[in-house]
């Protein structure tokens, strides 16, 4: 078989499930590479070997039908997939013969060439002989006609399994890497895991009535896939950004069905994005509401158990307190976002545990308020409280409610002076929301000030998300979310399957937030440690160094993940981050009281 | 000839009958091998499951414990938590299984205390996920959410 360009291998590469057939197969041969189709005026090679007999000229027209197909098919509300499913005809595919007969009496164009030709391995020797000198007779080939039935296109590929199944004819399409890509693509994209493997399609060409013994018959590399989405991703971006919506229309379309042949991170990461995009396009924007954020703690949850991203930010988190607090006898930690809890068990545990006894330990959590006004903040201090008399430490708690981190009063918190009791701020993944609206983070930064706490420890995402060109948060976003997903893929079996679904539902409402929404709405705001530590260094803090316990134990708790390997522990300048391989993710730092304020404040 | 016999039967030792040797014995046992021997009869699984033995099996790779912290103040902890045998097979296990996977690797800076340290406190974090279940019966969106998961380690 001759080895085609890239376009080939496109065109008769199938998307997964069903549907996608032959539909990615014109489209792609469509709208991509319209400029590079093969000038020969007789029949395309590769797909006569898989049954159909297409003019190369005749392709355009093919491909605009199944362009509308697929637009139908693809179409989001779904009524017209009813419509097509009843207007679709499904043959039973134990029966050949009587399926042949009618496909004989609804073909009316002229008769090809016979199909005896088809190379490829189909063996027919099994078939009654009856009905294979029909089928040499039959009109296998591809009609034009506007009216075709989707049926008819299997043609032989997708015959039903006779008695004794022959082996399918596998055919390896673009092995070589070194295929002619249309765009160029410039710098590696070494942050993305572009899966390598190849991943075998679906059934060639299972539209509508295909029976389920179809197998396999394309292999494709899927290796230039997954750049292609990439580039193809990145395209549309920059159309959004030169405000081109009728290109980004199209790309974000093509993003989807690419997005559909890939296996793995990759592809849920290219589908996360591409419905972002979507979103800014047609201006669909998620509404925010009570109920959104309760359920994002839910979704939190799930993060928390499938990867250690959340644990090892509370595990470092707290040892920073943790130290801070060695020598005081009254302690009073402010969460700024309690959501369960989660981080509080192994500070109490390792406070219980402190040399000279366990010092009296008061939490204030702060939360947004539920839709259905339970009160989640004193459900959460109950168990805490449980916990703590379980332990032995003496417990107290506080919750308060704030739809916004800038309501909040430090009178209202009944903080006693630093001399009796030791305070500290923590708040992880929730300074970045303040910065959606001026002025806001100067605020809170006050606020802690004057609560005077002995250390402020934060945990944020280490990514510019918050730059004013969009395209630049595009890309850098996109780099981003694919080391996050790879990470999660990375784990691999031990984690269980709906906890990996609802983490990567919670990384694609992130998302879609950074993508599609702009302004007040876009809370996700996430700056890099160094933008943060020049914003909090004007604010009148001085870094505090987490010390080499931190690391010690940040280290052994990412060695009990399985795709351990992958995450790394870095330390920059005193603040901890964790990363997959050689992207970090997140950082830890801590921070205290510039000795100039606390001069100042004692004033 | 019934004298040689009695005399012989003297000189057995029947390890039940001395359950302090049995004790020591057990105490140097694996985690693996501890269970086992929980199943050969009601003794041995008395003793192969008091907490002290599976104390014993924790804390015996510290040689020392640090003065900072007394040994007497973790026990009522971890018995509040659950005990020695759950610390074990929860936390314990699986960080001496995991770390021992790699070597030459980069924990090894680690001493036993902070190892167990960290199980100490995923035992807790443990603990609190399983008091009462997850609270978050408002958003009701999945039903997937109310499962109990003990700490993924």
């Amino acid at each position: 078989m001759k080895k085609r360009d890239h376009q080939e291998s496109c065109s008769s590469s199938y998307g997964g499930g069903g549907g996608g057939g032959s539909s990615s197969n014109g489209k792609a041969a469509k709208t991509c590479w319209e400029d590079e189709q093969d000038p020969s005026g007789g029949m395309d090679e590769l797909l006569a070997v898989l049954g159909y007999k297409v003019r190369s000229s005749d392709m355009a027209d093919v491909a605009l039908k199944l362009e509308q197909l697929e637009m139908v098919i693809g179409h989001e509300d779904g009524v017209s997939l009813s419509q097509l499913q009843n207007d679709t005809v499904h043959y039973n595919p134990s029966d050949l013969s009587a399926w042949v007969q009618t496909m004989l009496s609804e073909i009316n164009t002229p008769l090809r060439d016979p199909v005896q030709s088809l190379n490829g391995g189909l063996d027919f020797s099994d078939l009654p002989d009856r009905v294979s000198s029909e089928l040499t007779q039959t009109h296998l080939g591809f009609s034009d006609d506007s009216q075709y039935d989707l049926s008819a296109i299997p043609g032989m590929a997708a015959y039903p399994a006779p008695p004794t199944p022959p082996p399918p004819p596998q055919l390896q399409l673009a092995a070589a890497p070194n295929k002619r890509m249309k765009t160029s693509i410039g710098a590696s994209d070494t942050n993305l895991n572009v899966t390598s493997s190849s991943s075998s399609s679906s059934s060639s060409s299972a539209v509508g009535g295909a029976p389920e013994s179809t197998r396999p018959v394309v292999l494709v590399d899927s290796q230039e896939v997954g750049v292609r989405l990439v580039h193809t991703l990145l395209a549309c971006a920059e159309a959004i950004q030169q405000e081109n919506l009728k290109l980004a229309e199209v790309l974000v379309k093509h993003v989807g069905m690419l997005a559909m042949s890939q296996a793995g991170a990759m592809s849920k990461v290219a589908t996360c994005f591409a419905e972002a995009l979507a979103r800014r396009i047609y201006k669909i924007y998620p509404q925010a509401s009570l109920d959104t954020t309760s359920y994002n703690d839910i979704l939190q949850m799930h993060f928390y158990e499938s990867c250690p991203y959340l644990k090892f930010a509370h595990f470092t988190a707290n040892q920073a307190i943790l130290e801070a607090f060695t020598s005081a006898s009254r302690v009073h930690v402010i969460d700024f976002s309690l959501k369960q809890g989660m981080q509080w068990p192994a500070l109490m545990q390792a406070l219980a545990l402190r040399p000279g006894g366990p010092p009296t330990f008061r939490l204030t959590g702060i939360g947004p308020p539920q839709p259905d006004n339970t009160d989640a903040l004193q459900q959460v201090g109950w168990k805490l409280a449980q916990l703590a008399e379980t332990i032995g430490v003496k417990f107290e708690f506080r919750g308060y409610l704030a739809s916004d981190l800038s309501d909040l009063e430090p009178s209202m918190l009944d903080l006693r002076p630093p001399e009796m009791e030791a305070v500290a701020v923590n708040s992880i993944f929730e300074l970045h929301r303040l910065l959606a609206r001026p002025g806001q983070i100067d605020k809170v930064l006050s606020s802690i000030k004057a609560m005077k706490p002995k250390i402020v420890t934060m945990v944020e995402q280490e990514a510019n998300h918050n730059g004013p060109v969009f395209l630049d948060r595009f890309t850098e976003a996109l780099h981003y979310y694919s080391s996050l997903f790879d990470s999660l893929e990375g784990s691999g079996p031990t984690v269980a399957d709906h906890d990996l679904m609802m983490s990567e539902f919670y990384l694609g409402r992130q998302i879609c937030n950074v993508v599609a929404c702009e302004g007040p709405d876009r809370f996700e705001r996430h700056e890099n440690l160094a933008q943060w530590r020049s914003r909090m260094s004007s604010s009148g803090f001085a870094p505090v160094h987490l010390g080499s316990n931190a690391f010690k134990q940040a280290s052994m708790l990412l060695a009990l993940f399985a795709g351990g390997d992958g995450y790394r522990v870095e330390e920059n300048n005193g603040c901890l981050m964790l990363g997959w391989h050689t992207r970090p993710l997140i950082a830890t730092s801590a921070w205290q009281l510039a000795p100039a304020v606390v001069a100042a404040g004692a004033h | 000839m019934t004298r040689d016999k009695e005399e012989k039967r003297r000189s057995v030792l029947f390890i039940n009958d001395h359950a302090d040797i049995l004790l020591e014995i057990l105490k140097r046992l694996d985690g693996r091998s501890l269970c086992t021997a929980a199943c050969v009869c009601r003794l041995w699984r008395a003793l192969a499951t008091a907490d002290s033995v599976w104390e014993h099996l924790c804390l015996r790779r510290i040689v020392s414990p640090p003065p900072s912290s007394p040994g007497s103040s973790v026990r009522p902890v971890v018995s509040a938590l659950g005990g020695y045998r759950r610390l074990y097979m929860l936390c314990v296990r699986h960080l001496l299984t995991r770390l021992d996977r790699d070597p030459g690797g980069r924990w090894r800076t680690s001493s036993a205390w902070d190892e167990l340290q960290l199980s100490l406190s995923l035992f807790c974090v443990d603990y609190y996920e399983r008091l009462g279940g997850r609270f978050g019966d408002t958003a009701a969106t999945s039903s997937l959410m109310f499962l109990c998961k003990p700490v993924n380690v």
